[in-house]
């Protein structure tokens, strides 16, 4: 506060103030961040600092190559993760609305059962993943189908209960009086739903989604571990570590990364677009 | 008031019927797959059957039963969870302070913080094995790395929450920065704090189960993956998954708890909006 009192504000000072200054710096701050990040990488400063190789541990120009090189081979597994990841993300994502929206409807029950709902969140994946497993043993003869149906179902069991509490909350917590005013105009509960509770509850399902997709890209790759059938990222990592060949692990580990950020970009941007007339 | 209306009026008893209506459906789809199926206990065997299993005396791996196998490798993981899980907290909590000091460091880390979210950690336990090369240290590295993100990302959001009124109190009363930030900042976000932990708390059981099926020295995971290639018998899986199942749930529960203790005046009012942050 002492600043103020001064005659001129400094030089410094003043550049920190300017409002396009700041907004670059938003921007070029973790850009430099992230460069000197992959400079250390580059030049194995990185290594040192964790007491690696280059085996364990390579370059990103190397990863970079085997992926260009593995292309057509990552791209069908990319494929199956993704598959699994969106079925699973937008089956759970629908069962968890509607459950919130009875849950809704039946307040005294349905707050209980989305208790319920919620601890099952805290059930881990690992102990999900074989159940499913055995669960889909006679879903198909193809044990590419019936693993990719056991995938989906975790991944939808995991996007359940994110959604479900969301759009519970979304479609509960009301702007105050505006359930009055709907009771006032004697609107059945059928239309206090339709015209007031499901819009309020939308910017709560971005909400849920943003922990969804993030958590529905790792079950998948969690879930792939269990499968029988060995396709899919996420079993790609293990399977070329227990072939010590780590740098095609990296580079999966690599896509993995990137499906998780394009996915989240895609949902910042659908956010940007439901949510503008809104502001 | 008649009784019927004072047993319909207990708030406890939606729960209960809902957990008897689990219990029932489970038994009837256990019922039908014991039918219908060749072995029914790798499907769904009766729940009878896997809390049975509690107390059989009948040895199940090295003349231990299965209680007993259980409780032992549920220790060992546990043990490793919970190192994680507060060295995380701690470098979370850290780390949001750090942001909140700086605003340098909040535009330059919080990026990458949403970014660390997308990497998927548990895929990544091989290579964490690889290069920490002891197992136990890739555990709590990975517990730690899943525990920090929800912490610092909650906490951060605690202290943005501050309400202006608040500062300026602070600063009519010529506070130091240090007074502020004691007084103030650190005990409003510590409801935010935990809201952090109930998220981490299960997912640090998590990567530690995981990271245990990568490398067979005793824990829960390795004596699941054992069960399921039939190494033993096949209800220490189930009741490891019931198991597992219950420690998430009651490490959420417990960190609720200790936040009712540390914090008495929150007993009763809840935080809205809480979840937002994440």
């Amino acid at each position: 506060m002492s600043r103020k009192l001064k005659r001129k504000k400094s030089l410094w000072y003043r550049i920190h103030q300017n409002e396009k200054v700041q907004s670059a710096e938003t921007v070029l701050l973790p850009l430099l961040f992230g460069f000197l990040f992959m400079i250390m990488w580059q030049t194995q400063k990185l290594h040192t600092l964790l007491h690696t190789d280059t085996f364990t541990l390579p370059l990103p120009s190397r990863i970079l190559t085997i992926i260009a090189d593995n292309s057509d081979k990552i791209m069908l597994n990319v494929n199956a993760t993704v598959i699994v990841t969106l079925a699973g993300l937008v089956a759970g994502s629908l069962i968890g609305y509607g459950i919130a929206v009875l849950a809704a409807l039946f307040p005294k029950w349905g707050s209980c059962g989305l208790k319920i709902i919620a601890a099952f969140n805290a059930i881990p994946i690992v102990a999900l993943a074989p159940v499913m497993t055995n669960w889909t043993k006679d879903v198909s003869n193809h044990a590419d189908i019936r693993s990719m149906v056991a995938k989906i179902m975790v991944v939808t069991i995991v996007c359940i209960a994110n959604m479900s509490i969301n759009a519970y909350r979304g479609l509960t917590e009301l702007k105050p009086f505006s359930e009055d005013l709907m009771c006032s105009y004697a609107a059945s509960k059928r239309v206090t739903l339709i015209k007031l509770r499901l819009p309020n509850s939308v910017p709560y399902i971005f909400t849920a989604l943003k922990v969804a997709v993030p958590s529905s890209v790792i079950s998948a790759l969690v879930s792939e571990y269990f499968a029988e059938y060995i396709v899919g990222v996420g079993r790609q990592i293990r399977e070329n570590i227990v072939l010590a060949q780590y740098s095609s692990a990296w580079a999966y580990i690599v896509v993995a990364c990137l499906i998780g950020i394009i996915m989240y970009a895609v949902l910042m941007i659908a956010q940007s677009f439901m949510l503008k007339k809104r502001a | 008031m008649s009784i019927r209306k004072k047993i319909t009026s207990k708030p406890w008893l939606p729960m209960l019927i809902w957990i008897i209506g689990i219990i029932l459906v489970w038994e009837i789809a256990a019922t039908i797959v014991s039918v219908t199926k060749r072995t029914p206990e790798n499907v769904l065997p009766h729940l009878y059957q896997i809390f049975g299993q509690i107390f059989s005396t009948k040895a199940v791996s090295s003349g231990k039963t299965a209680t007993m196998l259980v409780l032992d490798s549920a220790s060992k993981t546990l043990f490793r969870a919970a190192i994680g899980f507060i060295t995380g907290t701690v470098l979370g909590f850290v780390l949001a302070l750090i942001m909140k000091i700086s605003k340098l460091a909040e535009k330059t880390i919080f990026p990458y913080l949403m970014l660390i979210q997308m990497v998927p950690i548990l895929g990544m336990a091989p290579i964490i094995l690889s290069i920490t090369g002891d197992i136990n240290t890739s555990r709590i590295v990975i517990a730690a790395i899943l525990t920090f993100y929800p912490v610092a990302t909650n906490t951060l959001a605690g202290f943005n929450a501050v309400e202006r009124e608040k500062y300026d109190l602070m600063y009519s009363y010529a506070a130091s920065k240090y007074t502020i930030y004691k007084k103030v900042l650190i005990p409003y976000s510590i409801p935010y704090f935990f809201t952090g932990l109930k998220i981490s708390a299960p997912m640090a059981i998590t990567a530690s189960i995981l990271v245990d099926t990568l490398q067979g020295d005793g824990g829960l995971g390795s004596m699941l993956s054992q069960s399921l290639k039939h190494a033993m018998s096949i209800y220490v899986f189930w009741l490891i998954v019931f198991f597992s199942a219950f420690i998430g749930i009651f490490s959420s529960y417990f960190m609720g708890f200790l936040e009712k203790a540390v914090l008495p005046h929150k007993r009763k009012t809840k935080i809205k909006r809480k979840d937002d942050a994440v």
